[in-house]
């Protein structure tokens, strides 16, 4: 893992404390079917899944990456919406990181 | 141009198609402990033995400095940086930061050295002189194979608090 990285998880991301996102968000459906795919790829077990000698199947997630739920915990959400529309996924977004 | 992930790459083939619509602003904090990570993830293979960050409060950043320069040997300097106003396309490309204060009247060696090191090292768009540091956005863009995002930033600025730097991004697809 990148030291830059690394800093960031083991930090719980404090040096990003009080960044903010805000506005309109478009994703096209071609898009989010790709990150569909890519996401259900991800899920495959990789190569190392069937040799003999591992002990036990990887976990699905290294034991050094944030635990999803303690990310969410960080974050404020304001606004969270969504619509479709002309061939896209609009999000409107109002989250930031506390401060 | 790097490998990307397949959705990212699929969005600079024709931002308009992906992402048109969007219109978001992004201002993301970068403490100094972050940023200073950063720096240290430098290559190894540079004159710059010290490298160090430190944002103050009222848009001034302090840049902590020691190089192995040719004529006046190692040296240690305080660089003070005042970013400049926010860039916008196409009007205004250039980063600037004003270098209000840190380099002596005999440093001319340490600049020639940095001069030297931009130029081997890094893509055309950073300009140093003994008065600023300035980046050019869509070269820089460009050298990293995202010439298609330069049209999309409505606005890039860079400003700095106490401890911390703020960058400010807006874009419209």
């Amino acid at each position: 893992m990148h030291p830059v990285q690394k800093h960031l998880f083991d930090t719980n991301f404090k040096d990003l404390a009080g960044s903010k996102l805000e506005g309109t968000i478009a994703i096209s459906e071609e898009l989010i079917n790709m990150g569909i795919m890519d996401f259900l790829n991800g899920l495959k077990p990789g190569p190392e899944f069937d040799a003999p000698e591992k002990p036990s199947p990887a976990p699905a997630a290294a034991p050094d990456m944030p635990d999803p739920k303690k990310l969410l915990a960080l974050l404020n959400i304001d606004m969270l919406t969504f619509r479709t529309g002309k061939g896209k996924v609009m999000l409107n977004v109002k989250v930031s990181l506390q401060d | 141009m790097p490998i990307l992930p397949q959705p990212l790459a699929t969005i600079l083939e024709n931002p308009e198609a992906h992402i048109g619509g969007t219109d978001v602003t992004l201002d993301l904090n970068l403490g100094r402990a972050f940023l200073n990570k950063v720096l240290a993830a430098r290559p190894a293979d540079t004159p710059v033995e010290e490298l160090l960050l430190d944002p103050e409060a009222g848009n001034l950043v302090n840049l902590h400095l020691q190089v192995q320069a040719p004529v006046i040997g190692n040296v240690r300097r305080r660089i003070t940086l005042q970013p400049g106003p926010a860039v916008s396309f196409p009007d205004q490309p250039w980063l600037q930061f004003n270098i209000t204060a840190g380099f002596k009247l005999l440093d001319k060696p340490i600049i020639k050295l940095m001069q030297s090191q931009i130029a081997d090292k890094l893509p055309k768009g950073v300009e140093l002189t003994s008065d600023h540091l300035r980046l050019h956005v869509p070269a820089l863009l460009t050298s990293a194979g995202y010439q298609k995002l330069v049209p999309l930033i409505k606005e890039l600025q860079l400003t700095s608090e106490a401890n911390r730097l703020v960058i400010r991004l807006w874009v419209v697809a």
